[in-house]
């Protein structure tokens, strides 16, 4: 009963927040300078053909009553056409959508993963070897920009050594199966960046745990190293972190804006600069939406997670059943 | 603040990135010679061609909008020069020659054309070219609905009743006024002839008498064209083109370092990029000589410009060979204020002189001694923020004080130009000399970067138009860079080499202003 009405609670915070979201979009892009018209026709441009392209396509409406009709249309699922091409926004952005998702899940899986087993080697064998060799890794991939690693591994990986292409060629035309070979580079990157800030999240959140009374307890007890680890200490550990994971993974749904462009990836983060820059409001206005919608749901599932991981809401529900 | 650090761009961060990365590791490898600065070559590579290949082409689209068109505002321009052909075309000199026209000549006092066709020209789709296609291609450009970038300089002289074909292969036109200078006029790259019964659909088909057909095209995406076997200028060396849209510059560079690409087209590298690329073992750099035509115009409608001796000053105080040494690396020459490049014909061989003490004295005559303004530039072009810099220091010892103000470059051309009083600009250079002068610097054309208005000026130019005699109008010209260069608001401190990345594999590259020769171009034997 309690538990329903805080899931209702926050479905309509999160919708809540995808509107507002959506609204801010909307407004920062009138006060950009310049407007679709402008930009289409470019420096090339009589002041009647932006006039008349300008009515066309209804900018001489006012910005509210634009606002209304969008979210009209947003809520019955129409997102409208892109001023630009005329096409409808939904496909366009799918396909975009997915291609990221090609770059992001595998990054995701193999960044997590990787970044939390080794941020627990860390933070467990502190000040070791193993731990200095890490934590200097993670903090070298933490200060060297994106688009600086993309540079670095395409002249290494695609012009000293040609293995890997070293951009996307055929973009929107391509399948996904096309796409392949050209998926790993950007989603090296993208491991590489998201993983660094984990591992040290991580780490300092186990070094933390391990210091804690019921760790030592249970050490005292005579459990082994890997058990007190596994057992007692993780799961303590994993609560703080969450956040971080989930800030990384939204960060890298919705912005892997650099590294899509350095490689030319036909993904979401291109999409959005390239309608940024021609003030393609439908498509600013629906790539928002989706990147709110997985900024949401990324902190919506960090907290469910950690719900389920906390021993003490365990402890409290064992007591009540 | 300003006047120290110009935010630095991401993408000069990255370009300076990549030439430290890219020289380091291709030094480190052994694939250049260690030690030795790389050069950029002064000529792009001549010689044999295998025939047959296709060339892969990296281009920036500039939205998804664009079409084949030639007559729009949106035409994807690299497309044009293989698939259609103009009726003339212009020469590295500025001088007009044939193309799909054999032979024109006027009446007496210049106001009717007659252009003899070409009579062995089909299109891609089978039918014979004829003066309809021409008179129905012209019509579509003067259309107002088009809203084509060249209507308003052909509008000045016809209108699409002044066409007429007194046989099928004549074409015919009355101007409304006399113009010496008309079939230069009909060269722009939006003047490519189209067939008659498929002028609006121009823009999906592509079809035209090029020397390649359209294969596919997909706007804002990739594009393919195929050579036309049977082509009345002969088969071109290639089998076919792939354009690919790469939005990013750097990413351009990459494709082509990596061999995925041939050519990176519209591209000017910056030199610290261009220094990376002549250096690795694929690509290398072709250089289009003055191809880019940089400009300051100072708005004459300004409190800070609308004195002509403040203008005057402005220019008087700097010296342009010291701004190519410090923006250019050399890689262009000076233009002592004159919009005409050294190459045309028309040219002024006049320099100004340099002078800051007399520059001081008119701004003090004018009442704006030790002058002090902003001038604003943006990563638009790479050369913009170097020329900004360095024409800031050349004008500092005439005691006027410039800071340069970086603005956003998706917004420079529609906030910052024909706005703000001082800023730095470019063209493309290949206009012909009478385009040039009236639609740059004529009072009232739409393209008057600097907002100048001479009725003097006007009044030379329509001298030249009506004179019939090619050196005294050469000399009408001549008077009228005269008055750009001494009273204009439209400063020309140089004109800069377009630095080409180009693969070690292709031969035989040429492009002057707008014009890319397709049937030499080829791989190497």
């Amino acid at each position: 009963m309690n538990g329903a009405a805080a899931v209702g609670r926050r479905v309509l915070i999160a919708l809540l927040t995808i509107v507002l979201a959506s609204l801010f979009v909307f407004l920062a892009v009138q006060a950009l300078p310049g407007d679709v018209a402008r930009q289409l026709l470019g420096q090339d441009a009589t002041p009647e053909a932006v006039a008349a392209l300008r009515e066309t396509l209804g900018l001489d409406r006012d910005v509210w009553s634009r606002y209304a009709d969008w979210l009209l249309g947003a809520v019955r699922g129409d997102f409208g056409v892109s001023l630009v091409s005329g096409a409808p926004v939904g496909p366009d952005l799918l396909t975009a959508f997915g291609n990221s998702l090609l770059i992001a899940v595998p990054a995701v899986l193999v960044g997590i993963t990787l970044a939390l087993l080794l941020g627990v080697v860390a933070g467990v064998r502190r000040g070791r070897a193993a731990d200095t060799a890490i934590s200097l890794t993670a903090l070298v991939l933490m200060s060297v920009p994106e688009f600086m690693m993309a540079t670095v591994l395409v002249l290494l990986f695609a012009i000293l050594f040609p293995v890997l292409p070293a951009v996307v060629l055929r973009g929107s035309e391509a399948t996904p199966v096309e796409l392949l070979p050209s998926v790993v580079l950007p989603a090296v990157v993208l491991t590489l960046a998201m993983a660094a800030y984990v591992v040290r999240s991580m780490r300092s959140s186990t070094i933390d745990v391990m210091s804690r009374e019921f760790v030592v307890t249970a050490e005292l007890k005579g459990l082994s190293p890997l058990q007190v680890v596994r057992r007692h200490a993780l799961p303590s550990a994993l609560l703080p972190v969450l956040d971080v994971v989930a800030l990384n993974v939204a960060w890298l749904l919705g912005g892997v804006v650099v590294v899509e462009n350095v490689f030319n990836y036909p993904g979401m983060g291109k999409l959005m600069i390239e309608s940024v820059h021609n003030r393609d409001l439908p498509m600013i206005e629906a790539i928002a939406v989706v990147s709110a919608a997985v900024y949401v749901l990324c902190n919506l599932a960090a907290d469910m997670t950690a719900l389920a991981l906390d021993p003490r809401l365990r402890t409290r529900r064992r007591r009540s059943a | 603040m300003p006047g120290i650090a110009e935010p630095l761009s991401r993408r000069t961060v990255l370009a300076g990135a990549l030439g430290a990365a890219g020289l380091g590791l291709l030094s480190l490898s052994g694939c250049a010679p260690a030690r030795q600065e790389p050069t950029i070559p002064q000529a792009a590579a001549t010689g044999a061609t295998r025939p047959g290949g296709r060339l892969r082409v990296a281009r920036p689209a500039a939205s998804a909008a664009e079409t084949l068109d030639p007559a729009s505002s949106l035409s994807a321009y690299e497309y044009l020069g293989a698939l259609y052909n103009r009726l003339v075309k212009l020469d590295e000199r500025g001088g007009t020659v044939p193309d799909l026209a054999t032979e024109w000549s006027s009446n007496a006092d210049v106001t009717q054309w007659t252009f003899r066709l070409r009579g062995d020209v089909r299109f891609h789709d089978g039918s014979a070219f004829t003066a309809q296609d021409a008179i129905a291609s012209i019509a579509h450009i003067l259309d107002p609905a088009t809203a084509s970038p060249q209507a308003g300089v052909l509008g000045e002289v016809i209108d699409a009743s002044a066409m007429t074909a007194p046989d099928p292969h004549t074409l015919r036109f009355r101007l409304s006024k006399p113009n010496a200078e008309f079939p230069s006029l009909l060269a722009a790259y939006q003047c490519y002839i189209v067939p008659a019964d498929a002028v609006g659909d121009a823009r999906r088909t592509g079809i035209g008498t090029g020397p390649f057909r359209l294969s596919s095209f997909h706007p804002a995406g990739t594009g393919s064209v195929e050579a036309v076997a049977d082509h009345f200028a002969g088969r071109p060396v290639l089998d076919g083109i792939d354009f690919f849209s790469v939005q990013d510059a750097s990413a351009r560079v990459n494709a082509l370092l990596a061999g995925q690409i041939d050519l990176i087209s519209q591209t000017n590298l910056d030199f610290a990029t261009a220094r990376v690329v002549a250096a690795s073992p694929r690509a290398t750099v072709a250089r289009s000589e003055n191809a880019q035509w940089y400009t300051i115009p100072m708005l004459a409608t300004s409190a800070e410009f609308s004195d002509a001796r403040v203008r005057r000053a402005m220019k008087l105080a700097y010296d342009p060979r010291r701004v190519v040494e410090t923006a250019l690396n050399g890689t262009g020459s000076p233009g002592w204020d004159n919009p005409v490049p050294p190459t045309m014909a028309a040219f002024l061989d006049e320099p100004r002189v340099h002078d800051p003490d007399k520059a001081r004295a008119l701004l003090k005559e004018a009442g704006a001694e030790g002058l002090s303004t902003k001038i604003y530039t943006s990563s638009y072009d790479a050369v913009f923020t170097p020329l900004a810099v360095a024409y800031r220091d050349a004008v500092a010892d005439a005691g006027v004080r410039l800071t340069v103000q970086n603005a956003s470059s998706d917004s420079y051309y529609t906030q910052v130009w024909m706005q703000e009083p001082l800023m730095v600009s470019y063209w493309f250079t290949g206009r012909p000399i009478d385009q040039l002068l009236g639609q740059i610097f004529r009072s009232g054309s739409s393209y008057n970067e600097s907002a100048w208005s001479s009725p003097a000026f006007d009044a030379v130019l329509d001298d030249a138009r009506a004179e019939t005699n090619d050196e005294r109008r050469r000399m009408l010209y001549q008077d009228a860079q005269r008055l750009i260069v001494e009273d204009g608001a439209d400063m020309t401190p140089m004109f800069g080499d377009r630095l080409v990345g180009i693969s070690r594999d292709v031969v035989n590259y040429t492009e002057y202003g707008f014009e890319f020769d397709h049937l030499s171009i080829g791989f190497r034997k």
